[in-house]
């Protein structure tokens, strides 16, 4: 016999299965016989045989409810309040995912404009796996530093280039997956920072468009808002499109860091009467994004694509991509060189993008983390000559600014998030927003949940969160010596061997075609 | 929930709440009925009290659509608590047994809305063995 004192969990199920009935024919029989009052009890005994009985007799589908009864319920209702308490509780700062207690934590205070500097020592592990950026004795004096500037459309020399003065940008978000204040939030503070903002494949932008911010309008798969009824896309709506003020860009949209390789499905339920009017698809259909863009057969349809879009915009045009294989991408660039078009920025997609909703193998087993993808395009561009035809964006849970500073140093020319800017407007990480319940109101349509959110309040946040990132991407770029972000490189970085990155700074064989 | 499934557990509440409405004055004003029903079970007057604010939260959840099935819950018990009641002090005859048979008649509805709307709780989805809404 086991003499510990333990707690066994199948003697208190049976027991507390006899006593349940035992004790609603005791308290009818007290309340009978002795008071009234105990009849009280009696209801919520008398329920709880009846729930209890359902449970183990008559109810198929859950195993441990048919052994336990309402002691197996227990479980449930403890699991389902299991991660909030993990997150008020239990879970360590350094170990929630996809972003931790600290990471967010530097992103509120940033947005809300309190210092955000931390005490007493690092909470990272530095003997691991930290990609950490090489500082210089004599860091360049502040009054040295050359202002961000980069001008996208340069290269070709057309008339409508656009410059991004402000080392971030607000990644691809559309009306659909955000709520109207969210994205009305986000625009009005893009343009009191003076950001640009990705207006997400959603459609034609409304809501992004009321706030009057510069907009790159992404061309999805779908093409929604610019598309023939077949999904090609239709120059005269794009052309309407590319004619307003606020549209800056365009962005093409070969892959996402989240889903790469994966379509989608809007249901015909979603498509309400405003969805079907800024998307241009009919109701009461369900509309189908293809895994990629009906125009784009091969590398060469794909580049003539880019140049279509191009010609019909006659704005700077970007394509954005997670990248699946080097191989493949280098004979992507060579198609480039040989058709002598490029496209005007290439956005990298880390594949640990953020998204509403995906699939859990595509978001976790699919496409290359943004370090070792931004460091192979950028070598590849340059081994082929052609790293002067564009400019390079990088994307993928960059929310603080050592991580951008890192993905500067790998060769991107801006960054772009879409998740820190999520957290600035007060995301807590609820991990809700494929399920219209985001209950800070930014995922959701809910006009309730919506309400959470003020947009004025929300927009300096966002004022906020870019002058502190700012701050700091002037402080990182001084320590390393350096006065401009194109004389960063990978000599600037020191990449342990057990990083991802590692194997393609080390290994030259890893970027070979 | 399918618009037919609402629209008659709509109906139903409503009944549920109109037959406990009515019976709510007199409880709280001491009217000679309830006061001799409720001296009966020697519960006067602290249980007509309870019992009615009980049935008056009943009532106003049972018309607020996110909390009906709450309510309904809450009627159920009530109503359970009158008919045992009525089983064993109050019986069936005259003035006071109509009562009864009301209450088994709010006691059914009551059980009805809770089945209609069954996917709503979780406790009791689980009853049938449903978790997907």
């Amino acid at each position: 016999m086991d003499s510990k004192i333990s707690i066994d969990l199948h003697k208190m199920a049976k027991f507390a299965n006899a006593a349940i009935p035992t004790l609603a024919i005791l308290f009818i029989l007290g309340g009978t016989y002795l008071n009234f009052y105990l009849h009280f009890l009696s209801v919520f005994f008398i329920f709880l045989t009846i729930i209890n009985f359902f449970y183990r007799h008559v109810q198929k589908e859950h195993g441990l409810l048919r052994n336990f009864g309402v002691m197996g319920q227990a479980r449930y209702m403890m699991e389902s309040i299991g991660p909030e308490l993990r997150q008020y509780f239990f879970a360590n700062d350094t170990e929630e995912m996809p972003f931790n207690r600290e990471e967010r934590s530097e992103v509120y205070r940033k947005a809300k404009n309190v210092d955000s500097a931390s005490s007493f020592g690092s909470q990272k592990s530095f003997d691991a796996t930290e990609i950490k950026v090489r500082h210089t004795m004599f860091p360049a004096p502040k009054e040295e530093l050359e202002e961000y500037a980069v001008t996208f459309g340069e290269e070709r020399g057309i008339k409508n280039t656009h410059t991004f003065t402000r080392p971030i940008a607000i990644s691809a978000m559309s009306y659909g997956a955000l709520g109207q204040n969210a994205v009305r939030s986000l625009a009005r503070g893009a343009k009191m920072a003076g950001i640009s903002m990705n207006t997400g494949e959603g459609g034609y932008p409304k809501y992004h468009m009321e706030e009057g911010c510069d907009l790159i309008f992404q061309l999805g798969t779908a093409k929604f808002g610019v598309r023939d009824e077949d999904g090609t896309l239709n120059d005269d709506k794009l052309r309407e499109l590319t004619v307003k003020d606020e549209i800056k860009m365009i962005e093409i949209k070969l892959s996402q860091g989240a889903k790469p390789g994966k379509g989608g499905l809007l249901p015909k339920e979603k498509i309400t009467k405003e969805i079907s009017e800024l998307r241009g698809v009919p109701q009461g259909k369900d509309v189908i994004s293809p895994t990629h863009h009906a125009e784009c057969k091969d590398l060469k349809t794909t580049v003539e694509f880019i140049k279509h879009v191009q010609d019909v915009s006659e704005l700077p045009v970007g394509i954005k991509l997670c990248v699946g294989s080097v191989v493949e991408f280098r004979q992507f660039v060579c198609q480039m060189k040989e058709m002598n078009i490029f496209p005007d920025y290439i956005a990298v997609d880390g594949a640990e993008g953020g998204t509403g909703a995906a699939p859990k193998a595509f978001m976790d087993n699919y496409g290359m983390p943004l370090f070792p993808a931004l460091h192979s395009v950028n070598t590849i561009l340059k081994e082929e000559g052609v790293r002067d035809e564009l400019k390079l964006m990088a994307a993928g849970k960059l929310i603080g600014p050592g991580r951008q500073m890192i993905a500067y140093c790998l060769g991107a020319d801006a960054i772009y998030s879409a998740r820190g800017f999520m957290l600035t407007l007060g995301c807590i990480q609820a991990l809700q927003c494929g399920n219209n319940t985001c209950p800070v109101g930014i995922t959701t349509h809910d006009p309730a949940l919506q309400g959470g959110i003020v947009i004025s309040e929300k927009a300096k946040r966002i004022e906020n969160y870019v002058e502190n990132v700012e701050h700091d991407f002037y402080q990182l770029l001084a320590a390393t010596g350096k006065t401009n972000v194109r004389d960063l490189s990978i000599e600037n970085l020191y990449v342990p061997s057990g990083t991802t990155l590692a194997e393609f700074t080390q290994d030259k064989a890893a970027l070979a075609s | 929930m399918k618009k037919q499934t609402k629209a008659i557990s709509w109906v139903l509440q409503i009944i549920v709440a109109a037959i406990l409405m009515m019976t709510l004055p007199a409880k709280f004003s001491g009217a000679a009925q309830p006061v001799a029903l409720f001296t009966e079970l020697g519960m006067e007057p602290h249980g007509r009290y309870i019992t009615a604010v009980l049935e008056l939260i009943a009532c106003l959840l049972l018309l607020i659509p996110a909390s009906a099935v709450y309510g309904a819950v809450l009627a159920a018990g009530v109503m359970t608590g009158a008919v045992i009641g009525h089983v064993t002090k109050l019986g069936f005859v005259g003035e006071i047994g109509q009562m009864g048979f009301m209450a088994i008649g709010v006691l059914v509805f009551s059980f009805l809305i809770i089945y209609l709307r069954r996917i709503q709780l979780p406790v009791v989805n689980r009853m049938f063995g449903e978790t997907k809404k």
